[in-house]
């Protein structure tokens, strides 16, 4: 029954499932490095799903959806950084503001654009075609017959880690989250950097969004991001802040999804609830396994002051 | 001394700003659909505050709403925030509903206190949990609550198709709760039972905790300072499980008053957003418990204003949660003000 073309289509679609995660994890990452906790990227992921739709709608061509979902994620996680950098308020609570703020305008845009309950037929996929490559046995499908963004998302995470190895930025972003009075006392700009942070967090989870919306499934469902934006957090904190680590883990719970549908077709005496929280429920343990961990940026979620 | 009076001015300041602002994008909104902004004002306001019915409905929800708030205002007073009162919210019902048989033929009184005390336990236990991995592995309660909302949601889902099932076994619901279990009408013609008296006695109780109790005193002082709480001597790991099971219990027992007080029965999706709305009253209310039920008749006022608006105009239900965003931001506005005003006094 487990023959190869099952686990071809187990992991090729893990991936799928995994990307929306990813994406939203590695822009909580870089937030988080820097020392900012946006809770609301939830939130943003839903305006991210929703402005994918109404834009790709509107333009006729998913791209503008994407460019409309980055832009909103963009202004929402630029928002949080307002009150969580430039106005120092608990960043806790913003987010949670964020949170509902998302919930609130996704679900009135979709009314107001589309009605209740009415269909929406996005244009166009983005599927790539690499030839002889998406020909090839296994790999093809396993590989190399995706959704660009799925390219986009995998290269993010390698770049990103680049970019935290090897360069400047990632320095600065890292002393900034780590010892904001040491970065300023070198020049660097703190809050403008974690400005920065804040507001590609944003943009990345809205990417998130517009990949579920547009990419995974084909339409927007209010509250269908159903927790990928904390699920995104606990990611963060099991990779411990590593950007390579987001993808492997990211991977395991899109791996995860797919296989608990799976298991519902292969299983159905057992009630599907008890397979649907698999999910939720590994998060869990990725929380409790990567206790207290000492990867923490030294300087989460407080603001810094000049003295 | 001196400070005091800069620091309320501009407070007043930028709570101004906070409405104006607040209130231009909700007009833009509401302009988007082509009403007219000042008839779904009207009718917001006259539908939830200026009708006998209206009123009532608003008193009906305000009643889980201040419960809720409380429990959230307790934790979010530790610096934990439970944000998952919806799932202690499910899985203390479902405990009391599930041991509603057993409770077949005792004494009214007795019954129905069981039945509330079920659903009190069924909520601590689940904040609790969250606590312990908080207390324990560190776990962030934020995400750990929320995850165990979703499991509860779909716990419920399975409760009401399998052992929870009505016996007929047609709808996802539970059988209807026996008269001796219900909670009685408390105003004739209305459907506002006795669970109001409940919600305010609570409110006295958490309220007690808060401003009497040793146990109070500790919450606020982890909150403000948990390495100076630490040295003060304070359990920081005991009062993270106990205010989580406080505030879970809270939650419950909001749950079971509404299905005792008001639906007879569980099903799936009987308190919507409640859980997140309760936060927003505990915002609102400024944490403090003598406060809450006025945040919760607020909001409850909101939330039957606005499903009437939804009713009568084109202008979508959701504009619900992009005001309770605009009011939780916006008094984050207003503290960060009153508190630069109040820095340059020493």
């Amino acid at each position: 029954m487990m023959d190869l073309a099952v686990i071809i289509g187990l992991f090729a679609s893990g991936i799928r499932f995994a990307i929306p995660i990813l994406f939203a994890a590695l822009g909580e990452l870089v937030n988080q490095r820097a020392g900012v906790l946006n809770v609301g990227i939830e939130g943003i992921m839903l305006v991210g799903a929703f402005l994918a739709v109404a834009c790709a709608v509107a333009t006729g061509s998913p791209w503008g959806g994407l460019a409309g979902a980055i832009l909103g994620g963009a202004a929402l996680g630029w928002l949080h950084g307002v009150f969580a950098v430039r106005l120092k308020v608990d960043q806790i609570v913003a987010g949670i503001g964020l949170i509902l703020l998302g919930l609130g305008l996704s679900g009135y845009g979709y009314r107001l654009f589309f009605g209740q309950g009415a269909p929406t037929q996005v244009p166009g996929s983005q599927r790539v075609d690499l030839g002889p490559l998406s020909d090839l046995p296994v790999l093809g499908p396993l590989l190399f017959s995706h959704h660009v963004l799925v390219y986009v998302a995998v290269a993010s995470a390698l770049l990103i880690a680049f970019v935290f190895a090897r360069t400047g930025l990632g320095l600065a972003i890292r002393a900034v989250g780590e010892s904001p009075k040491a970065a300023d006392s070198a020049g660097i700009n703190v809050d403008r950097v974690r400005m920065a942070t804040a507001t590609f967090g944003g943009a990345m989870a809205g990417m998130g969004g517009a990949f579920l919306s547009t990419a995974q499934l084909a339409g927007f469902v209010e509250d269908m991001v159903a927790g990928r934006g904390f699920i995104a957090i606990a990611v963060v904190v099991f990779a411990r802040w590593n950007p390579l680590g987001a993808l492997v883990v990211a991977l395991v719970f899109g791996i995860a999804e797919a296989a608990q549908i799976r298991l519902q077709t292969l299983f159905d005496d057992v009630p599907y609830q008890l397979l649907t929280v698999l999910p939720y429920v590994l998060a869990l343990v990725a929380l409790v396994a990567a206790a207290r961990s000492s990867s923490l940026p030294a300087a989460l979620a407080k603001p810094y002051r000049r003295d | 001394m001196s400070a005091a009076a800069p620091a309320a001015r501009s407070e007043a300041r930028a709570a101004a700003l906070v409405l104006i602002v607040g209130a231009l994008i909700l007009l833009g909104l509401v302009l988007a659909v082509g009403e007219n902004p000042l008839t779904v004002l009207w009718t917001m306001v006259e539908s939830a505050l200026l009708t006998a019915n209206g009123l009532a409905d608003t008193a009906v929800r305000a009643i889980p709403l201040c419960l809720i708030g409380l429990g959230v205002a307790l934790a979010f007073r530790a610096g934990v925030f439970n944000i998952g009162a919806d799932g202690q919210l499910l899985i203390g019902t479902a405990l009391a509903v599930a041991c509603a048989p057993l409770l077949a033929g005792w004494p009214v009184p007795l019954g129905i206190a069981a039945l509330l005390v079920a659903g009190v336990v069924g909520g601590a236990v689940w904040g609790g949990l969250a606590g312990v991995l908080k207390a324990r592995f560190g776990a962030n309660e934020i995400i750990a609550t929320i995850m165990l909302n979703y499991v509860a949601i779909e716990l419920l889902g399975w409760l009401v198709r399998g052992p929870l099932q009505e016996p007929m076994g047609i709808f996802p619901q539970s059988a209807r709760l026996e008269e001796a279990l219900r909670l009685p009408t408390l105003i004739d013609g209305t459907r506002i039972s006795a669970g109001l008296i409940i919600a305010l006695a609570a409110v006295l109780a958490v309220w007690f905790i808060v401003a009497r109790l040793r146990y109070g005193y500790s919450l606020t002082l982890i909150g403000q300072n948990v390495e100076a709480a630490r040295y003060g001597g304070v359990r920081i790991g005991w009062i993270t499980v106990s205010v989580m099971a406080l505030s879970g219990g809270l939650a419950g027992l909001a749950g079971i008053v509404e299905v005792s007080g008001l639906h007879g029965r569980i099903q799936e999706g009987f308190a919507p957003g409640f859980g997140i709305t309760g936060i927003a009253v505990a915002l609102l209310a400024r944490l403090d418990p003598l406060r809450v039920p006025i945040a919760a008749f607020a909001f409850a006022a909101l939330y039957v204003g606005s499903a009437n608006v939804a009713r009568s105009t084109d202008v979508p239900f959701p504009l619900v949660h992009i005001i309770e965003a605009a009011i939780i931001l916006g008094f984050l506005a207003a503290t960060l003000l009153k508190r630069k005003g109040g820095a340059a006094a020493p």
